[in-house]
């Protein structure tokens, strides 16, 4: 394929048009898919961040509600109580105050009194069980002074509250709270005296709590909670909490490993990390905060809220289809320009071009549209050297025409010359021959030529041979030629000749013609004539034995005292 | 001829494809924490070509639910002591391996190849196992609060250290130093001496700290409560991690008697690849691996008498107890505190 100027220039106009906004759409894709990524991160931080906040207020709340409880009517003679009507009473009491916080907050599991001293034996018990609050009571009380949110929490002065780390319960009849998991809330209970007697635990449903603070979140977002060990506590696959539950650790810096920094490191308190476990195509990117109890150093739990990248992406490639979309459009509209800039350039030059074809071809000159600019200028010039060369080429013409009449006609008398008198009879020969005519071929030569020209001068004789030339071509009508060969020799060709006899009519004629005075520049001249006549095919059968014969011919007429003509007619002539 | 070369081809393609498909082979391994260190088990990676995936288990229990899962189909290999050795076998859990298979079983002592007089671990004239570490379960005293080191179970009960004692969270064990400290037979349990032991247990979670699952969590609980003794449920593990953590802290061996457990290699009956199995039991006997087993995990290996080896008379091997669901079920009751006399519902 031949690329033209047109499809060249229109590529390299397209390409000025398309380059740079291919180029523009692709920075600034990338700068928004940048600054979309960094949004994301930013608004995964900022949410975890008020996650983590309203996970605090939730538990500063459950510590209230823990403290409230403790500071019920005479909840705190309780330890001194030995009327074990009163005790009663007290107890019965309080457990309906436990009785209507568990109704105010569903995420509470159990809510129990539990006793420093006889093995830690719960004093007043409330557990969720469906729907209902069943109070735990008599036999069915339990020892718990070995489970650690009763020890650790005697050991901590009134009025502090114990959060602990975060178990599933397995503690035999606990109700609607058995096998979930759970966040222990104390806090001890101290007399008048200020000794602590008992201890508060509220019992918090750890996946409720969750719920209620994750039905903010958008529906992407997806929970992490790991413990200060990175045990998964929470996880969007469920199989993979809680581990350590069944002797098979999984941690949440395996995951995410930028975690591990949270979990030791004391400096961040948040983080972003992305996730290692998953395939590239579809990792998470997530926001962690590290949430520590009271200002304590250790984290208390680890809190993230992950993203599927592929989810941030999906934004960056809707921006970045627009802009494939721009893109597109102004390469097309580029296209376009490219196209019609090309044409109109190209026009122009194709009808310039058109126009010079047609004269080379047919020596035509059209008229072209005017134009004020160099494409005008040019096919102006274009046009004024055509018609220069169109000159110079008629002078040519002209010129060669006159050689070539030069070449063939003997310049004196304008007669045929040698040369073209042998061509046309060869000519006329070949058609003889073909068409089986007959050709006649007369031979003139002048009489005492040479004697007048001594006499009279060569312009003299010039004039004569001009005259008898005059006379020859009138006189003998019906003749093919009439030539000189040279000197004072005339040639008289006939092609076809149907009666011999009209060649001996003519020989008469030509002969009565001699016989008539001649006058040239004043002068009274006679001139006579010798002939000879040779006829195809009787005389000879090329050219060269015609021309023998008749010449043989005239030449015995001028023996037989000149003046006059052979033509030896035979009777099947 | 013409037909031979397509066939060279295929035998070709077939060759280059064997050790492919053997790369992708992958053994599934079911162990305890310390028995396929990460950089022991890629040695075997790339020694066999193959992929470990190594399940760690922290308990019995969560061992016997993995295995038992998908009738032994999710693993090849597994660790286990010899009387849930025993136990799987009765249940069709595992499969008889042969010994003379694995070439380094010749270098285990002696006591260790006479399978006639191990328990459990053969069944029906069937080896089933092949030993690879042990340990017994003595206790871990504080060296500051005794002056001479504890010398008789009991001491768990002692109201002297009431608060500051730390038992494992196991139904098996528990019964069993129960009934050791009331001197019965620790593995057979009568079942009228069944109320006598659960109160002897529920005697002594009163007179616990707590009762631990971890040995991280129990030596965290040695230094932030001032405890004295720890039923080492892990063995000299258990010393040796407390040791590195600064502690000042004994091991003794009760002179009732020490459960002693003594774990094996085994192949479950959904193994996918016996040669590669084998392979691995006869990595893990290799002498380098078992001594890295002892030097990491304090363990006693097969290969190696240990420095100081229990006297073996006051060893009890552990073996299949009487019931274990029925004091799985008074476990549960008694650490959820319930108080006595437990009545049971049977």
């Amino acid at each position: 394929m031949r690329f033209g100027i047109a499809f060249k220039l229109g590529c390299l106009m397209a390409l000025f048009g398309m380059v740079p906004t291919g180029l523009a759409g692709y920075y600034i894709y990338n700068s928004s898919r940048e600054m979309l990524l960094q949004a994301a991160e930013r608004d995964l931080l900022t949410s975890v961040q008020v996650l983590g906040r309203n996970l605090h207020s939730s538990l500063r709340n459950i510590s209230l509600d823990a403290t409230v409880l403790t500071n019920g009517a005479q909840v705190h003679e309780l330890g001194e109580l030995t009327n074990p009507a009163t005790r009663k009473t007290v107890g019965d009491n309080l457990a309906e105050s436990f009785r209507a916080m568990l109704l105010a907050h569903p995420d509470y599991m159990q809510i129990r009194l539990i006793s420093a001293t006889d093995h830690g034996l719960e004093l007043v018990r409330q557990d969720r069980d469906g729907a209902d609050i069943v109070r735990v009571d008599g036999a069915d009380l339990q020892e718990k002074a070995h489970y650690a949110y009763v020890f650790e929490t005697l050991r901590l002065a009134p009025g502090a509250v114990r959060i602990s780390p975060i178990v599933i319960n397995h503690e035999q009849g606990a109700h609607s709270g058995l096998g979930k998991p759970t966040l222990h809330v104390s806090t001890p209970v101290a007399d008048a005296a200020g000794k602590v007697f008992a201890l508060l635990v509220i019992n918090v449903d750890l996946d409720q709590l969750f719920s209620q603070l994750q039905s903010d979140l958008p529906k992407e977002y997806q929970v992490y909670l790991s413990n200060r060990w990175g045990d998964l506590l929470v996880h969007p696959d469920h199989r993979r909490t809680f581990g350590f539950d069944q002797g098979r650790r999984l941690f949440l810096q395996d995951e995410f490993p930028e975690v591990a920094g949270l979990l030791s490191d004391k400096a961040p308190g948040s983080l972003i990390s992305r996730s290692v476990e998953q395939g590239q195509q579809d990792r998470l990117v997530a926001a962690f905060v590290r949430l520590s109890h009271n200002g304590d150093a250790e984290p208390f739990v680890v809190l993230g809220l992950g993203q599927p990248q592929s989810h941030v992406l999906a934004k960056v490639s809707r921006v970045g289809n627009s802009i494939v979309q721009i893109a597109l459009l102004f390469s097309v509209l580029a296209l376009l320009a490219a196209f019609i800039a090309s044409r109109a350039l190209i026009r122009p030059l194709r009808s310039m071009t058109d126009a010079v074809e047609l004269f080379s071809r047919e020596r035509k000159i059209s008229v072209l549209a005017p134009r004020d600019d160099e494409l005008g200028v040019l096919a102006h010039r274009f046009h004024a050297m055509k018609q220069e060369i169109l000159g110079q080429l008629d002078d040519l013409t002209s010129s060669r025409a006159a050689f070539e009449h030069l070449a063939r006609h003997d310049p004196l008398t304008e007669l045929p010359n040698r040369r073209m008198c042998f061509e046309r009879l060869e000519q006329a020969l070949i058609e003889a021959r073909e068409g089986g005519k007959k050709m006649a071929l007369l031979f003139v030569d002048l009489d005492h030529f040479k004697e007048m020209n001594d006499q009279y001068g060569h312009r003299f004789g010039d004039q004569v041979l001009q005259a008898v030339a005059k006379l020859l071509t009138t006189a003998s009508d019906g003749a093919d030629c009439v030539a000189r060969l040279g000197g004072d020799e005339f040639v008289i060709s006939f092609c076809d000749v149907k009666d011999p006899q009209k060649i001996a009519a003519l020989l008469e004629k030509l002969h009565q013609c001699f016989q008539l005075p001649l006058f040239i520049d004043g002068r009274k001249v006679q001139i006579h004539a010798s002939m000879g006549v040779s006829l195809f095919p009787r005389d000879g059968d090329d050219i060269g034995t015609l021309v023998q014969h008749a010449d043989h011919a005239m030449y015995k007429a001028k023996s037989a005292g000149r003046n006059r003509y052979l033509f030896e007619m035979h009777s099947s002539d | 001829m013409k037909y031979l070369r397509p066939l060279g081809f295929l035998l070709c393609g077939l060759f280059a494809w064997l050790p492919a498909g053997a790369a992708e082979q992958t053994l599934r391994v079911l162990a305890w924490p310390g028995y396929a260190d990460p950089d022991l088990v890629s040695v075997f990676e790339k020694r066999f070509k193959a992929k470990v995936e190594v399940t760690l288990v922290g308990s019995d229990e969560v061992l016997r639910a993995k295995l038992s899962e998908n009738q032994g189909g999710d693993f090849d290999v597994i660790a286990a002591n010899t009387a849930e050795i025993h136990r799987y076998v009765n249940q069709g859990l595992l499969q008889p391996l042969h010994p003379e298979r694995i070439a380094n079983t010749a270098r285990q002592l002696p006591r260790f190849r006479d399978y006639a007089r191990i328990p459990d671990i053969v069944v029906d004239g069937q080896v089933y196992a092949v030993p690879y570490a042990w340990s017994d379960m003595g206790l871990i005293y504080d060296r500051k609060q005794f002056s001479q080191p504890p010398d008789s179970i009991q001491s768990m009960w002692d109201p002297r250290f009431q608060g500051r004692v730390l038992a494992f969270n196991t139904s098996n064990h528990n019964f069993s130093l129960a009934s050791l400290a009331l001197g019965g037979d620790p593995l057979r349990i009568s079942a009228a001496d069944f109320p006598r032991v659960a109160d002897k247990l529920i005697a002594l979670r009163r007179n616990v700290l707590t009762f631990y699952s971890l040995p991280e969590e129990a030596a965290e609980l040695f230094r932030s409560h001032s405890v004295t003794l720890i039923f080492a449920n892990y063995g000299r593990q258990q010393l040796k991690q407390l040791r590195d953590a600064g502690v000042d802290v004994g091991y003794v061996v009760p002179r009732e008697g020490v459960l002693a457990w003594l774990d094996c290699w085994a192949i479950s009956k959904g193994a996918r690849d016996m040669r590669l199995a084998n392979e691995w039991i006869n990595y893990m006997l290799e002498p380098d691996v078992s001594r890295a087993l002892s030097e990491r995990q304090d363990l006693s290996n097969t290969v190696q008498e240990p420095v100081d080896a229990s006297p073996s008379n006051r060893m009890i091997w552990l073996r299949p107890v009487e019931d274990d669901q029925r004091r799985a079920q008074l476990w549960q009751r008694i650490v959820s505190g319930e108080r006595p006399p437990l009545v049971e519902v049977r």
